[in-house]
Parts: C-alpha cells; sequence; structure tokens
C-alpha cells in the first residue's frame, strides 16, 4: 500500500434551507493514496461538488458538518483547524480546480500576477523569481508563448487556455492533493481531452493524489484508477476501475452505465431511461435512497440505508446486489 | 451548388445559406458559410460541432430568427426566406423549436397552461376551452400529469419536466418541422435518456423531420438518420449517421470522434491527431480550408483553395482535398 494522504471519515455535510435541513453528504468515508486518482461520478445533486468543497473546507455559512465529520490530510485533521491555518494549507498541500475558468480567475488581474500571488504569499517568494516561475508553470501546463501570456488577461484567452491557467495556480505551490471539480464539463470534447491529458500527466509527474469529480462515466473510465459513484449525498458503490465498469453491482451504476448514449450503438438504440427524479434531500425517502426507481427493489430495501460494504476493495451499498440472483 | 443530386422528396431544403453578424469597422463574424443540406419527410439530421461553428446559428436561420445573410431555406416547397409578417408567421405553424436551457425558455410568470396554449392563441385556433382540452391531451403525450400540471409555473418542475413542457408547446401546433438546438444538454444522463426516447416517439408517432442540434456526438446518434459535421461555419462531412461514426472521412470528423470518452476502461487509448493550437477566429477565417491550421494532413493546396463538396460515395459528402479514405469509384 501507497502512503495514504487523505482520509475522509464520516463526512457529512448539510445546509439550512427554508424547508429544513439539506444533507448534501451523508456520511460518506474514503481513503486516497499518493500517486492516485480517484473519480467521483454523479448526477446533479448527488453531493460530488459540496464533497469537494468539505474536503478543501470552502463550506459557505449555512452548512453545518457534525463533530464526528473528519478530514485527515498528512495527518492533520482539517476540521479542527482555524481559517487562517487552513489558507496556509491551501495551496502547499490542497489545491481545486473549478468548473468554470471564467469565474475562478480575477479578470482585473494578469495571469502572470493570479500565479505570482500564490507564489509569493505561500512560498515567500520575490517577485523577480516568482515571476519567472510563473512563466515556467505556464509553459508547463502547455500554454503557447509562455512569456507574452503571462502579461495577459483572462478574457484574452480560450476556455481550454483559461482552464490551463487555473491547473497551473493548482499545481504551483506542489500540493499533495489536487481536487480537479468537472475541470472539462464547459469545454468542447477536443479540448477535453487535452486538458484530461494534461491533469493526468501533472498527476504521475508530481506524484500528487487527485479526485476527478465528474458527472461523465466516459471521462472517469480512462483516467482514474478508483470510482466511486455518488446518489443523494453518498457513495453508493466504489471499486477501482475496471471492476466498477466490468462487475457493477450496485443497481444505479448499472442503470447510470446503460442509460448514456455511445457512439459506438447503432443509430435510434432506445435507451435504458431511469424512470423518476432523484430523491428530495430535505424529506429522503425510508431506506435505500435508490429504492424508489429501482427496478430490483423488494420490501427489505426499504428498511434501512445500507451500509457501503463489500468484500476487499469493491464495495456497494445494496442489500440486493447485481450478480447475486442465483445465490438468493 | 446542388451536393445532392438526384433528391426529389426533399422535404427541408437548405441552401448555400450564409449567417453573417457585424462588427464595429465592417468587420463580420462569419458564423454559417455556404451551408447546403436537404432533408427528407420524416427524417432526422443532426447536427454537430464545437463551439462556434455556426450550429445553432445555422438551426436559427432556419427557422427565420434572424433570417440568414444568404442562402434559401424550402421548407415542402415554400421559400421561408422570402416571407414576411403575416404570412411568416402563418408559415411558422409548420416549424417550431426547441431550446437549451429548458428553465430560462418557459415564461417564470405564466402558469404551463397558458405556456403550452400561447402558439394555439397566437394562431386563433380554437375557444379557450377547447385549447385547455388540446394542453391537457399534449402534456400528458409528453409524459406529465396534466390535472396536476396545469396551473402550476415553472419553477415547480425540475430540468427535465421542463423541456417536456418545451416540448408540448413546441408540438401543439402540429407542426412538420421540430429543430432541437442542444435540447438535451443541461439534462443529466438518466433524464436525458427519458427526454432523448420521448423524442423518438413523438416523431415515429407524428411524422415529424428533424433538425437535431447538439455538441454531443453520442447523443446525436441516437436520434439521427444522418449526420453533418460543421467547422468553423461551413460542412465538413455529411453521410447517414452509421457510415459516418464508422468510416469518416474528414480527418476532423476523425478527431471529434477520437476524443470522445468512451464509458469502458478496456477501450483502446486513441491518440487524438490535431496540430496544436486555438480554434481560429470567424471574424478572420483561414484562407482554404478552415481546419487546415489544425489539420495533419494539411498541404499547400489546403492554404490556397477551399475544397468543394463532393460526394464520395452515394449520399456521404466530404469537403475535403486529402480525405481519409481513397475514393470509392
Amino acid at each position: 500500500m501507497g502512503e495514504i494522504i487523505l482520509d475522509v471519515r464520516n463526512q457529512r455535510t448539510a445546509f439550512a434551507t427554508a424547508r429544513g435541513m439539506l444533507n448534501a453528504v451523508d456520511g460518506v468515508s474514503f481513503t486516497l493514496e499518493r500517486g492516485k486518482t480517484l473519480g467521483v461520478v454523479g448526477e446533479s445533486g448527488s453531493g460530488k461538488s459540496v464533497l469537494s468543497r468539505s474536503v478543501m473546507r470552502l463550506l459557505p455559512g449555512n452548512s453545518v458538518v457534525p463533530s464526528d465529520s473528519k478530514v485527515i490530510l498528512n495527518g492533520k485533521d482539517l476540521t479542527r483547524l482555524s481559517e487562517t491555518e487552513l489558507r496556509r494549507l491551501r495551496g502547499p498541500e490542497m489545491a481545486i480546480v473549478f468548473q468554470d475558468p471564467m469565474t475562478s480567475l480575477n479578470p482585473v488581474l494578469s495571469i502572470g500576477k493570479q500565479i505570482m500571488e500564490v507564489l509569493m504569499f505561500h512560498m515567500g517568494m520575490k517577485k523577480g523569481p516568482a515571476k519567472e516561475k510563473a512563466v515556467e508553470l505556464l509553459r508547463a501546463v502547455g500554454l503557447p508563448q509562455p512569456d507574452v501570456r503571462v502579461n495577459q488577461y483572462p478574457h484574452q484567452l480560450s476556455g481550454g487556455m483559461r482552464q490551463r491557467v487555473a491547473i497551473a495556480i493548482a499545481i504551483a505551490c506542489e500540493p499533495d492533493l489536487l481536487i480537479a471539480d468537472e475541470p472539462t464539463t464547459a469545454l468542447d470534447v477536443t479540448v477535453q481531452a487535452e486538458i484530461l491529458d494534461l491533469l493526468q500527466r501533472m498527476v504521475k509527474e508530481r506524484n500528487m493524489a487527485m479526485i476527478l469529480i465528474t458527472h461523465d462515466m466516459g471521462v472517469v473510465a480512462g483516467r482514474c484508477d478508483e470510482v466511486a459513484v455518488m446518489y443523494a449525498g453518498r457513495i453508493v458503490e466504489k471499486a477501482p476501475v475496471r471492476e466498477l465498469f466490468n462487475n457493477t453491482r450496485m443497481p444505479y451504476t448499472a442503470a447510470l452505465l446503460s442509460s448514456i448514449p455511445k457512439v459506438t450503438d447503432p443509430p435510434h438504440r432506445k435507451l435504458d431511461a431511469i424512470e423518476g427524479r432523484p430523491p428530495d434531500l430535505i424529506n429522503p425517502p425510508q431506506g435505500c435512497p435508490f429504492a424508489p426507481r429501482c427496478k430490483f427493489a423488494g420490501p427489505e430495501c426499504e428498511e434501512q440505508v445500507p451500509p457501503l460494504e463489500g468484500p476487499g476493495a469493491h464495495q456497494y451499498a445494496c442489500v440486493k446486489p447485481l450478480g447475486e440472483e442465483v445465490a438468493a | 451548388m446542388n451536393a445532392e443530386p438526384g433528391k426529389i422528396d426533399t422535404f427541408l431544403a437548405i441552401d448555400n445559406l450564409t449567417v453573417e453578424y457585424p462588427l464595429q469597422g465592417g468587420r463580420k463574424v462569419h458564423a454559417v458559410t455556404d451551408f447546403t443540406a436537404h432533408v427528407k419527410r420524416g427524417e432526422t439530421l443532426g447536427l454537430v460541432g464545437e463551439s462556434g461553428c455556426g450550429k445553432s446559428s445555422a438551426a436559427r436561420a432556419v427557422m427565420q430568427l434572424p433570417r440568414p445573410t444568404r442562402g434559401k431555406v424550402t421548407l415542402d416547397g415554400q421559400d421561408l426566406t422570402g416571407l414576411k409578417g403575416r404570412a411568416l408567421q402563418q408559415a411558422r405553424r409548420r416549424f417550431q423549436m426547441i431550446f437549451q436551457d429548458p428553465i430560462a425558455s418557459l415564461n417564470p410568470r405564466m402558469n404551463i397552461r397558458d405556456i403550452v396554449a400561447a402558439p394555439l392563441e397566437i394562431a386563433g385556433i380554437g375557444t379557450e376551452e377547447e385549447r385547455t382540452q388540446r394542453v391537457a391531451e399534449m402534456l400528458e403525450k409528453v409524459g406529465l400529469n396534466a390535472d396536476q400540471a396545469m396551473e402550476r409555473r415553472p419553477h415547480e418542475f425540475s430540468g427535465g419536466q421542463c423541456q417536456r413542457i418545451s416540448i408540448a408547446r413546441a408540438l401543439i401546433l402540429e407542426p412538420d418541422l421540430l429543430v432541437c438546438d442542444e435540447a438535451v444538454s443541461a439534462l443529466d444522463v438518466s433524464v436525458q435518456a427519458q427526454v432523448l426516447n420521448l423524442l423518438e416517439e413523438l416523431k415515429k408517432e407524428l411524422g415529424l423531420t428533424m433538425l437535431f442540434i447538439s455538441h454531443d456526438l453520442a447523443v446525436v446518434k441516437h436520434v439521427s438518420d444522418r449526420v453533418a459535421v460543421m467547422y468553423l461555419g461551413r460542412l465538413c462531412e455529411l453521410a447517414d449517421a452509421e457510415t459516418i461514426y464508422r468510416q469518416p472521412v474528414h480527418p476532423y470528423t476523425r478527431t471529434l470522434l477520437d476524443a470522445v470518452p468512451e464509458p469502458d476502461p478496456d477501450a483502446p487509448e486513441r491518440e487524438i491527431n490535431l496540430v496544436p493550437g486555438e480554434l481560429p477566429s470567424p471574424v478572420n477565417p483561414p484562407s482554404g480550408c478552415p481546419f487546415r491550421t489544425r489539420c495533419p494532413r494539411a498541404s499547400e493546396q489546403c492554404k490556397a483553395v477551399m475544397p468543394e463538396l463532393r460526394e464520395i460515395t452515394r449520399g456521404h459528402i466530404v469537403a475535403c482535398h486529402h480525405p481519409l479514405v481513397p475514393e470509392a469509384g
């Protein structure tokens, strides 16, 4: 086993809303080793982005996290740190790349200044060397003419180039953990491939750990070591990537996979849609949250929320997992 | 230029469509240039390409929203580009559109009955009671419970349900042509599958002709009989869906297909053959072939001469000097 960088234990994140408490992340636990990439997939509202912000401790004021939730990064429990201490960690130990590079970059600062800011704050670098390092970083992320681009502003760059800049900022202080939250969702498909290649290369070269959050099963299939599927705020299945796709146990994962249109399908194939919609997280159903939409659900599914368990690395939260029909 | 010789049963004819948007200083955005495609009755033509390729501008020009700068759009023999005022409004009953953002395209202050009944009202069809009856039937047809939905407003519905309401509104006048501009792009995959299946069913039931625009190649393949690929405002390749995905001949189509991440960890890793660089600006498109600045096969000829559209096998049209397969006799 490699060195464990991140250990998330029973993370719960709720938001106080006018209608009541909304349990966006509802008891998520996992660990992540150096050099590995964990893919987190789910549909909107499944809690994947709130999970990433819970790890970064970037939650809004109306969020509630109980005291038994722990996020341990390099042996430090982030839930016990002050905001000042957290700021010292964001950058050198953990960093995040967001979906929309136009809103995550500052429109009135040159991209060079935005990279230098990080280097000067965290690494105590002086202006001159920081600028040199900024150019070097821009070159590393594949920005053409980095010595010219360093003085340009975000609006002068294309979406793909802006995302490269956001990645340069994220890796500037060589973090141990990089979170990429839908990093290519706003980008065209050819640019997406380039950015995903870049992220993968950075993780390998710098020996980081990465959490890649996406709604796209195609993105996780080729880019992750392990995949966690989220539904209604929980991880409902987690396995090494090949195992997850080839030996799917949780009916939700299977349903999600077969509802995706594929370029290899014949034209006009009827898609296996999942009927209904995800549950209301303020008043979740009794038992398994997927049971109301599940083709295989029985009365036993409504009794209690199934825990995430299973033999070895393949875990699933289901009382009637697929592939056990014969034994049952 | 007729790229499809011998086609007599054309229902929607788009000929040499050009859309330009003026900029300051006399410059122009060349959004669509010389786009030609013919669609048969009951057929779905998919239109794919990356952002800025002109697919939405082309769709809107077909809808006359706004009118194209040049070129002709003919629906069932009627030239839409020549119509004005009342005549255009009359003709619009026959072609309707669904937009990308399901929530933004519904008026938040109107209830669902009034939203779906609006086209009937504008067309002056039926009494209020008859219209309500039609709305109820249409809502049931798109899979909503009419009794529950009628009096509610858009914010009370999910994205998928709002898209069903948009479909009901678009179909209530029983149009012949339905234009879908990224109609499922904002939806989650499980809901997207529901809406795609619904569109396929309705198309069959109502005999619709469709123009289906999307950046998602897999989605387009699912609904289309034929597929057109656009790059920087121009048509690169057009063929039936099966052929273009199995045997693309334009280097750009090949690149697009290779870039689609497949939901299969055992899928062979594919090299993306693209010269590094940026999408050229549609204000200053490159000389010759628009794709040449990124094309690994580009030559001097590509720089000098814009490749003409030509039919390399029956019904398979490409604009490229160096297509990926030798020409079949």
